[in-house]
């Protein structure tokens, strides 16, 4: 069976795709709900608005890496500073509910309620809509998806099932792209602690940060290899720190010395990506998984 | 179920293979799609997220792996569940056409341990007949979904016609298990943690996996590993099989580890690259214990 050999536009090799989730506490309060009201435990992943953001911004600036920034409404308005330097400095931002909320709890109205709070606070916050979406927990009930096209989002990048992107069903236009993810391309999986409550449950070790490094750059060639998208998925309070940061900085010199890869934007990719090419092929995850959904007794 | 005590032999008793070969490679792929618990509880549905990363395995791992495999040359065998052969019958056939083998490994990847005789056997006969029908093959290898099974499992899979199980871990040779009221006994052919990819580099949130979120293995750490694995199944003249996932290690940046790994395998001396049901069947002629 042949692989498939996108074309991206210009020649290039590959895309390569830099997204921040700059959630601050949101996202942990939501997942943990245990941490509200800890200070301290807060206050590692306060670090990301404090000083993480700053360094990240610094390295995308230092190599010329415009990101997409997801960021819930609740950040907007608690750091409209900081977010409003992220634009400024000319990164996508786009949208992820409004306090990171886990939409697996909720039923469709509520997930829309989120979703429309969450992208009002932060077109306010910068001045224009985001066509951008995530999804903190990766789902979304059944008829979301129209929520999110009726919005004027034109990507997500909340699902995995491919190391291309795709549409989302319905299929009808505008035409939603999915910029599915990778956890062995998130840092999270990697570097996430803390010590009460447990974060991850397991309280396993601090990953080798080398062997991190080793292993996106090796998942970098794999991508690279086959012509794909690499999208990564950081945070500012897990690759922002002082040891980590260096991290960033080397992977994207590395990236950014072949000059094949196309460095560029979720948007970018998604409106590349819907004005070229043809429909999923038959049997794709997402067609799939939309026909059992339909077939599935309400 | 152990082997038999009499059976038992040292570690020190060579073991023949074909051609003079030193060691055994049983190459062997779980392609397990979404399937599992979430699916039989019908909780996927509710969680695209984690429905598409199953669905990978098929989609995008499965094609990359058969093009490796077939530039290195390799054999090697795949436990597909039925929900996944009927889902994606054309993905599935390539396979087939490219002379590897296809086994039984449930419907949805029940726990065969918690399943009733009754429902056992429902599951294999409908597993045949989506073999059959898509894939024109009757299997004769099996290896459990989550590698227990209960005590009538080995006589219900000699009644579906199944020659060897590849789902225990306790040896690093095959080993035959006694059925009563049968002749032929079942070939074992047992895989070892060490050499299942989930145990490094499986990673998956809500549900979780591994239940305690540990990190993802370093790779070069891992490719590490695997090959000490193998030179120790070489030093020591023993059966080697994998359970490696293609949506675990036959992702784009890993299956340059398969690569290696099977590269540095092939440069060795006398290594009889075989499918599970080759290794059967000479465990048997050879009348091995």
């Amino acid at each position: 069976m042949s692989i498939e050999t996108p074309r991206w536009p210009g020649g290039a090799r590959m895309a390569v795709v830099v997204t921040i989730d700059f959630n601050d506490i949101h996202d942990i309060v939501a997942r943990e709900p245990s941490t509200e009201g800890r200070e301290k435990t807060l206050s590692v992943w306060r670090y990301g608005a404090r000083r993480g953001v700053d360094r990240v911004l610094d390295v995308l600036d230092k190599h010329q890496v415009r990101a997409s920034w997801f960021v819930p409404g609740r950040v907007a308005e608690e750091h409209r500073g900081l977010v409003g330097q992220i634009h400024a400095a000319g990164h996508e931002l786009a949208s992820n509910g409004y306090r990171c909320e886990i939409f697996d709890k909720l039923d469709l109205a509520q997930q829309q309620e989120a979703f429309r709070r969450g992208h009002g606070a932060v077109a306010e916050a910068v001045g224009e809509a985001p066509v951008g979406f995530r999804s903190a927990s990766g789902n979304w009930a059944p008829g979301f998806a129209d929520t999110l096209r009726a919005a004027g989002i034109r990507w997500s990048s909340s699902w995995r099932g491919d190391d291309l992107p795709y549409f989302h069903e319905p299929l009808a236009a505008p035409r939603l792209v999915e910029l599915p993810l990778h956890y062995e391309l998130e840092d999270e999986p990697y570097f996430a602690f803390n010590l009460y409550p447990p974060v991850p449950p397991g309280q396993s070790r601090i990953a080798s940060y080398r062997d991190v490094l080793d292993n996106w750059r090796q998942d970098f060639a794999g991508f690279r290899r086959y012509g794909l998208c690499y999208l990564l998925r950081l945070h500012p309070e897990m690759i922002g720190t002082t040891g980590r940061i260096a991290l960033l900085d080397e992977l994207l010199g590395e990236l950014r010395g072949q000059s094949d890869n196309w460095f560029t934007t979720g948007r970018e990719v998604a409106d590349w990506w819907a004005g070229t090419q043809p429909p999923n092929a038959p049997g794709h995850p997402v067609e799939i998984f939309a026909r059992h959904i339909a077939e599935l007794p309400s | 179920m152990p082997a038999s005590s009499d059976r038992s032999t040292t570690v020190d008793a060579p073991v023949r293979w074909p051609g003079g070969a030193r060691c055994a490679v049983a190459l062997a792929f779980d392609l397990d799609g979404p399937t599992g618990n979430a699916l039989i509880d019908g909780s996927i549905w509710r969680n695209p997220s984690f429905f598409t990363l199953g669905a990978y395995d098929v989609w995008r791992a499965l094609p990359r792996l058969l093009d490796l495999l077939r530039e290195q040359g390799l054999p090697a065998t795949f436990f597909v569940p039925g929900w996944v052969v009927e889902t994606w019958p054309e993905r599935c056939r390539a396979i087939v056409a490219d002379g590897h083998e296809v086994a039984y490994h449930g419907y949805e990847h029940e726990a065969f341990w918690q399943l009733s005789a009754d429902d056992q056997r429902r599951v294999m006969a409908r597993s045949r007949q989506i073999f059959e029908n898509h894939l024109g093959v009757v299997p004769v290898g099996f290896r459990t979904p989550s590698g227990d099974w209960a005590p009538e499992t080995a006589q219900i899979l000699a009644e579906a016609g199944v020659v060897y199980s590849s789902s225990m871990r306790g040896d690093d040779r095959p080993y035959l298990i006694d059925i009563p009221g049968r002749e032929r006994p079942l070939v074992e052919i047992p895989g070892r943690w060490e050499l299942d990819d989930y145990a490094s580099l499986a990673y998956q949130r809500n549900p979780n996996f591994p239940a305690g979120l540990d990190r993802i293995a370093s790779y070069a750490a891992t490719f590490d590993n695997w090959r000490r694995e193998f030179d120790g199944t070489h030093r020591d003249g023993l059966c080697l099989t994998t359970l490696f996932h293609p949506k675990v290690s036959a992702k784009p940046g890993r299956l340059l580890l398969l690569e290696r790994l099977f590269e540095h395998m092939r440069a060795a001396d006398g290594v009889w690259f075989a499918r599970c049901r080759e290794v059967a069947d000479w465990w048997l002629a050879e009348g091995h214990p």
